[in-house]
This record gives C-alpha cells, structure tokens and sequence, in this order.
C-alpha cells in the first residue's frame, strides 16, 4: 500500500509538472500575448510599460518566470491575478470550489439515482418494452449537448413560462450557509441539468454489466438454490456490476470538481472553478488559468488513485492479481 | 460598447496637448446650473446592476476601463470634473473639490486652484492639500496607464515617470494655510483640465499605500463608497455617510441606498433578468439577436446614444501593399461601410463615417473624401476607381492578411474586408485572434500586420484625443506591443500642423478646432490611413421600476442618478 501511494505521488508531481509547462509555455509562446503591455494601459509610454514589466517580473527569462510563478504559487501561496489586480489567485479557487461541489454534489445524487435505477429497470425487464424505451432514453441524455439544454431550460423557464416558473430565482449562486433554500433553489435547474447526460450513461453502462452478469457462474448457482429472480439481480448481479459503475463515477466526479463542469457553470451564471477557468482564459490571465489548471489536474488524479483503491477493494480479483 | 474586452481598453488615451478649451470656457457660466432638483421621495431601495465579467482593479488611478470610470462618477472627485448633467453639456468642465476653476497664468503655465474646506473621505478624515499633493506623486508611483503622455507634464513629471520611489513632483506646490494648490507646467497645454477631470486626478487620502490596490477599496469622497468588491462575483456600493453636497453639479447626492454590479451570468441570461424585474441594467452591449426583441417589446427602457467613437481600419503604411497612397485609397473607396454597418446590427447600432473625428466631436466637419458622386455625406463604395487604383498602383495580386477579433461581429465586418479585397484584385485572408491578444498585436510593428479591425473610445473631448494620438511620429514605437499610432503613420508636414493646433488650442480655442477639422480632412486625402468604418451606437436597457434615466457623453449613465423607488 505504502509503494502504492509513494508511486501515485511521484506520477501526480510528474503529470502537474508538464502540464504547468506546457501551459507556461504556450501562454508565452502566443504573439501579441503580453501581460505588460495590457497591465500598462491604452497608451502608455515606453517607461511606463518597462516599469509595469518590471514590477510583474516580466522582464526576467522565462525558466526564472516559471520559477517565481510555482514559487508564488505553490510555497508563498501569494500569486496574483495580471487581470485583477491584487486579487491572490488561491482565495479564487477556494472561494469556487464549495460552488462547484455543491453543483457536483447533487447532480450526482440525481444522476446515481436514475443511472441505477434505469439501468436496474432496463435490465429486469429485458426482452419487454420498458427495455428499449429506457435505452432510447439513455442515448437521448447522452446526446443532448449541455450546453445547449442549459439554454433551452433557461429560455423555457424565465422567458417564455416565467409566469408558472415565477418561483425560480434567476441565474446566479446563494451559499449554502447564506440560505439553504435559496442555495437549493439556484441550483435545481443546473443540478438537473448536469445530471442529464450522467443518468444516460450509468444507465446504460449498468444495463450492459447486468447483462453480462446474468449469465455468469455465480448467478447460475444462486438460482440453482431457487432464490428468487428479484434477489440474484439486487444481492449478486448488482453487487458486481456496480464495480464498473464505480470507477466510472470516480473519474467523472474528480475531473467534474476539477473544472469539467465548465459549460453548466457558465450556462446557468455559477462562480465555479468552471467558471473561474473559463473567465481567465477570456481574460488571458496566466496565473489563474495556471492556478485552475493545477486544481483540475491535482483532482483527476487523485480521483483515479481513489478509484484505484476502491475498484481493489470491490473486486477481489484485482488484489489476487497484484 | 462593442465588445467584451475593450472593457480593459476602450477608453481612449492621449498624449500631450489640446482640449475642448471651448467647453471648458463655457463652464464659468454653467457651473452654476445644477442638474435637476433632488427628489427626496425617490431616494433608497437596492439598484441592481449586471456585467459578464469585472473590470479588474479597483484603483482609481491605474483602472481604465469604462466599466469602473461610470461608476467612479459617483464615489471620487478631482479637483475639477465633468459636469453631472444629461446630453452634451456633460462634456462641460467644473469645479468640484476646488472652489472654482483655475486661475491660469497668460503663458499657460501656472494652474492655480484653492481647496474646498470641510470635506471629507469615507474614513471621516478631511481631505487637505497634502492629500492632494500625495494623490499626484502616487499617480507616478502606481506607473498610471498616462503618466508618460499626461501627467509628465508637470515640472518633476519626468523625473518622476524615470524613478518613480523617489518622486517628489516640486512642481505640484501646495499651501495648507491658504488651501491653495498650484501646478507649474513645462509646457502649455490645453488638455491639462481635461486631463484632471477624469478619474485619475481623483483625490485619494496621502495615507494610501503607493502601490496599485487592486481589490481594495480606497476612500473617496463622493456620494458613495465601495463596500465590497470581489471581482469573481460582486462590487458593492453603500452611500458614503461623509457625504455633504457641495456642488450638485460636479457630486449630486444619488438615489439608491446601495448600488450591487454582479459579475458571471452570460449577456443573453442578463438580458432575460432585466426583463423579468430580476435586475435593473447590464453593462455589457445587447447581443444583436435579442436587440429586436426588446427594442420592441420594452421600448420605453431602451435608450440609444451615438458614442463619440470610431471602428476603423489601420493600414500599415510602412509595409507593402499599403505603403502605397494609391492602395491605401483604393480600400478606401471599395469598402461599403454601410455593409459594416450592417454587420454591426444595423443602423440601430452604428452611423456609417467617412472622418476620424466622430460628429457631435471638437473639430468635426462633414466630409467625405471618398465617396460615390462628390456628396459630403457618405453614399457608397466606388469600385471601378478602387480597381483602377489599385491597378496604378502596381500591388495587384498581392497578399493581405486582415487581423481582426474573433468574436462573431469583428470576425463578420473582417471577412467582409476580406471579400473586398479580393474583389479589387488583392489575394486576402482572415487572421481572426482573441479578443485579449489581438489588440496589442496589432500595434507591434514586428508583426507585420498589413490591415486590421480595431476601435477608439474618446477620453475626453478634445480633437488632438483622436489626430495626436492616433496618427502622430511620437506615438508610434517601433516594435512595441504599445503603440496606438497602428498605421505607423509618420509626416512631418502633418506633425508640425498637429503641433500648431495644439498650440493654437491655448489661445484660440475656435480657431483651432476649425484647424483640426481641415486637418482631418487632408489626412484622409493626402494619406488614407485608416478606412474609417462608423461610429456605435450605446444601447442601454433598464428594467421598468428604473426611472431617471440621464447620460453624460464623457461617462455614460449616471448609476447614482436613477431611482428604483
């Protein structure tokens, strides 16, 4: 276990770090990109645009730059913004990160909710009507850009029903602590939403390993001992097919809370890390998108470690291989 | 406004020189006419404003963006300001943390102003001269956007723009005992006034540290406060409860008891909860699909105003193909600015222009050099001569790469460009970049731009805020990313007029602007550097429990001014 962790903590600060130089070099590498020169203003003197360029260490070679950025980053923790200035970048994303786990955080009790759900009807019912219909729906999900149903749920219920849907608060986020209602209600639209696609998939997914798991050994057994058909599906095949649910629903939470819920964010006006990622790369401003970037990378990761362990534990196949 | 990221820059900057001195000579009669009286009955409730993104820092005299300028009006004074009335006597100069206009010495040398007693700053100090003396050597301190073209002026200016920690600016005297605050400049210059008036030359206390403050809030003295600002979510404003009218021309006292701009929903869903009562206004322009909508639907909370702007191309004059007058004029006459128009959402959004001062500006005259027919008033492209043109000039079938924006409507007026360009015989591309990028791009001349989509907002009113600045020798720096002079255009004949208007400007206010506008003309003539595209249109919407509603030409709507009671 030891080995496992040491392994992953050595491949994370790998991944983070080629990724940190990848987005360090390509910021610097674009043409007309220069923070000083937007800091400076309109039309600012030669002096005035070597003194801006100065004080942001702007002039210094770039391996010193990318060391000064990860040194304020990382150990003073006092990066800030080129765009907003002053603004310290981890106050930023710690100040998005609860939004953006409070939209995660109930989608996928909705999505977990009607994946398995569906998939577990799908699957009972295979051969019947319900069956096809459930998948049709699965794709459905699946193939409506979210983007795109942010939008229509959005126009349907603030323009053209306003009048039924007068409940609904607009676009926007309330804290948890500030109003727990409010807070729920801002996010019913966007939890829904987000959850859309998910459900489709799990569903889907789930159908599938049920399936499969019907005509294995083990399920030939229980039946052989005449439980009946409602109990092999719940107690056995399930069990077992939810391990691929799992590590499914690790990797898509972790790179969600990283940022992956960028569109739904932007859609429906909620201060993530989404949103966070998705103004600062408008705005070009280098140490928040870097800042995103890391918080992104440092959550996949850990969520594919996460997934890891848990898929050893669920399955104990896997830990006789090892 | 056009588009989202001239948020940074869309108000212009100049460098040294002339102003509206014919406004500013009107102002002694009219500083006395307040704006309208105070209705008590309106005052309080919570105005709700919207912007897709913030404006950045919250400075006052580093922040150049419009966004926070309109907002500054009601929370910073100078020693002199814009006048707080609706239409163009907005553009109008008066007194207000200074008793009075300045008394200026007969060289133009000296500005001699007296501080008004008993006021003070949202942290309940009085504001004295001393402030006012740190407020302009903090200006250098914090490297303001214009303290190299503006404010270098000042004797020490200079010196104070080359080491900025040591900066004293000796020629900034102040007495406490007689509250007077005198500038000695180097050199006459009629914009000086202008350039008080606007929120860099906003008092701030001495104590405030000289570093840019980014998100915090510095006092000022005006009717309100910054309460709170987070540039992810909110900037709030709460009335300043030092707050004692002292010229309702210059600081009236506002309506609502707190002003909110939220940052983070998209244009189209601001849009939706300005209709539905959910907010008051949005700062950003109407996306052209709902403009239709609700110029129909809420037509009486929609107000248009033409802006004292341009939307222009610059052609490189110092590189091939438009190195050449002839080629240069050619684009000229092919380009059918009422197809921009178009592009740009129609004549509710932008008047076709032929000049680069906008109309309704110091200086502007009505012509239109190239033109189909002879009409001052712009009636259409004239291909045939921009294909003889082009022929003479010997750059046929050349390559031209159009750099513009590439948000859709820059990106639809540049392929537009390029289409025409095509038609009069030149081998065109687009290169559309991001918005953030694109701008200083653009102004580097080691990027070899050819042509390009770009635009200038006015600081103030003054001619030379778009001739000087825009087309002179000095601001164009080779191979800097800042460099607004984008055509490159250098002409001694043209400087030494550019500099004699100037000058004349100090003395002879009319005169002068009638020289500005001559000069506009024979620009456009003897050298075609830019195609001038149209001037835009500002489209404000407002919810309907929004009632008075006023614009100022220098910054927009008065947030503070309108009641939501």
């Amino acid at each position: 276990m030891f080995t496992f962790v040491v392994r992953r903590l050595v491949s994370a600060i790998l991944v983070m770090f080629s990724i940190s130089v990848m987005v360090f070099l390509i910021f610097f590498a674009t043409p007309g990109v220069n923070p000083a020169a937007r800091i400076a203003g309109r039309s600012a003197s030669p002096q005035v645009l070597a003194q801006v360029s100065a004080e942001f260490g702007l002039n210094r070679p770039l391996p010193i730059r990318y060391g000064l950025m990860m040194w304020h980053l990382f150990i003073k923790q006092d990066l800030t913004s080129y765009v907003n200035i002053g603004v310290r970048v981890i106050p930023q994303i710690t100040g998005a990160a609860p939004v953006t786990l409070s939209l995660v955080l109930g989608a996928a009790v909705i999505w977990l909710i009607v994946g398995v759900a569906g998939g577990l009807v799908a699957a009972a019912n295979r051969g019947k009507w319900v069956d096809p219909l459930i998948m049709f729906g699965g794709i459905a999900a699946v193939s409506i850009p979210v983007f795109w149903l942010g939008q229509v749920v959005g126009l349907l219920t603030q323009t053209k029903f306003h009048s039924v849907f007068q409940w609904l608060p607009g676009s926007g986020y309330v804290s948890f602590t500030q109003s727990p209602g409010q807070w729920a209600l801002h996010l019913l639209l966007p939890w829904f939403t987000l959850a859309t696609l998910y459900a489709g998939v799990y569903a889907r997914v789930l159908r599938a390993e049920l399936v499969n798991a019907m005509n294995e050994d083990y399920v030939r057994t229980a039946r052989a001992k005449g439980l009946s058909e409602r109990r092999i599906l719940m107690r056995h095949a399930l069990r077992c097919s939810l391990i691929s649910v799992v590590s499914l629903f690790g990797l898509d939470f972790g790179s969600l809370v990283g940022g992956a819920a960028l569109l739904t964010e932007v859609v429906f006006g909620l201060p993530g890390i989404g949103m966070l990622t998705y103004t600062s790369l408008q705005n070009l401003d280098l140490p928040v998108i870097m800042a995103a970037v890391m918080y992104g990378a440092f959550f996949i990761v850990l969520a594919s470690a996460v997934v890891d362990v848990l898929y050893a534990v669920l399955d104990p196949r896997v830990r006789v291989v090892k | 406004m056009k588009n989202s990221v001239s948020k940074w820059l869309r108000v212009a900057a100049a460098a040294s020189a002339l102003s509206s001195a014919a406004f500013v000579a009107s102002s002694a009669s009219s500083a006395s006419a307040a704006g309208p009286t105070y209705q008590p009955a309106h005052a309080g409730g919570t105005l709700k404003l919207l912007a897709t993104g913030a404006g950045g820092t919250l400075d006052p005299q580093v922040n150049y963006t419009l966004q926070y300028w309109q907002l500054y009006q009601a929370t910073y004074d100078g020693l002199v300001t814009f006048q707080k009335v609706g239409g163009t006597p907005s553009f109008t100069i008066v007194p207000d943390l200074a008793t009075s206009l300045p008394t200026v010495s007969k060289n133009g040398l000296t500005y001699s102003f007296t501080l008004r007693k008993g006021i003070k700053f949202s942290n309940g100090q009085p504001v004295t001269v001393d402030d006012v003396k740190a407020t302009f050597q903090r200006l250098f301190k914090v490297s303001n956007p214009n303290a190299g073209t503006w404010y270098n002026v000042i004797v020490g200016g200079p010196a104070c723009v080359t080491t900025p920690a040591t900066c004293t600016l000796p020629g900034l005297v102040v007495n406490a005992a007689t509250n007077s605050v005198v500038f000695h400049l180097i050199h006459a210059d009629a914009e000086f006034l202008d350039q008080l008036a606007v929120p860099f030359g906003s008092i701030l206390p001495a104590s405030t540290p000289p570093k840019d403050q980014g998100s915090t809030p510095i006092p000022g003295t005006g009717a309100y406060k910054f309460a709170s600002y987070n540039p992810n979510t909110a900037l709030v404003m709460t009335r300043n409860p030092y707050f004692k009218v002292w010229s309702s021309a210059a600081q009236p006292q506002g309506y609502p008891d707190t002003i909110v701009q939220t940052f983070g929903q998209t244009v189209e869903s601001e849009v939706t909860s300005v209709e539905n009562g959910q907010a008051d206004w949005i700062f950003d322009p109407l996306p052209s699909d709902r403009l239709q909508q609700v110029s129909t639907k809420y037509a009486k909370d929609v107000h248009v105003h033409t802006l004292t702007a341009d939307w222009y191309l610059p052609m490189n004059m110092n590189i091939a193909p438009f190195n050449n007058l002839k080629a240069r004029q050619a684009v000229n006459y092919a380009i059918d600015k009422n197809a921009a128009v178009t592009l740009d959402g129609g004549v509710q959004l932008a008047t076709p222009t032929c000049t680069i001062l906008p109309p309704n500006f110091p200086g502007h005259v009505n012509a239109c050099v190239y033109n189909k027919g002879n009409g001052s008033t712009y009636a259409g492209p004239d291909l045939a001569k921009a294909k003889a043109l082009v022929k003479a000039s010997g750059t046929f079938g050349e390559k031209v790469a159009v750099v513009s924006q590439n948000d859709p409507v820059d990106a639809n007026i540049g392929q537009y460009v390029v289409s025409v360009l095509n038609s009069i015989g030149y081998k065109a591309t687009l290169k559309p970049l991001s918005q953030n990028i694109q701008f200083n791009y653009i102004q580097d001349s080691n990027n070899h731009v050819q042509i390009s989509l770009t635009q200038w907002f006015q600081d103030y009113p003054a001619a030379s805020d778009f001739i000087n600045v825009l087309l002179s020798c000095a601001n164009f720096h080779k191979g800097s990313p800042n460099s607004i002079n984008i055509s490159g255009m250098c002409v001694p004949s043209i400087d030494a007029k550019i500099h004699q208007a100037e000058n004349l400007m100090i003395t002879n206010p009319t005169a002068a602007n009638k020289l500005w506008g001559q000069l506009d003309t024979q620009i456009m003539a003897q050298q075609a550097p830019w195609v001038p595209l149209f001037n835009p249109k500002l489209v404000d919407f407002t919810s309907s429990r929004v009632g008075n509603y006023q614009f100022s030409l220098e910054f927009y709507m008065y947030v503070d001014q309108l009641w939501v009671k």
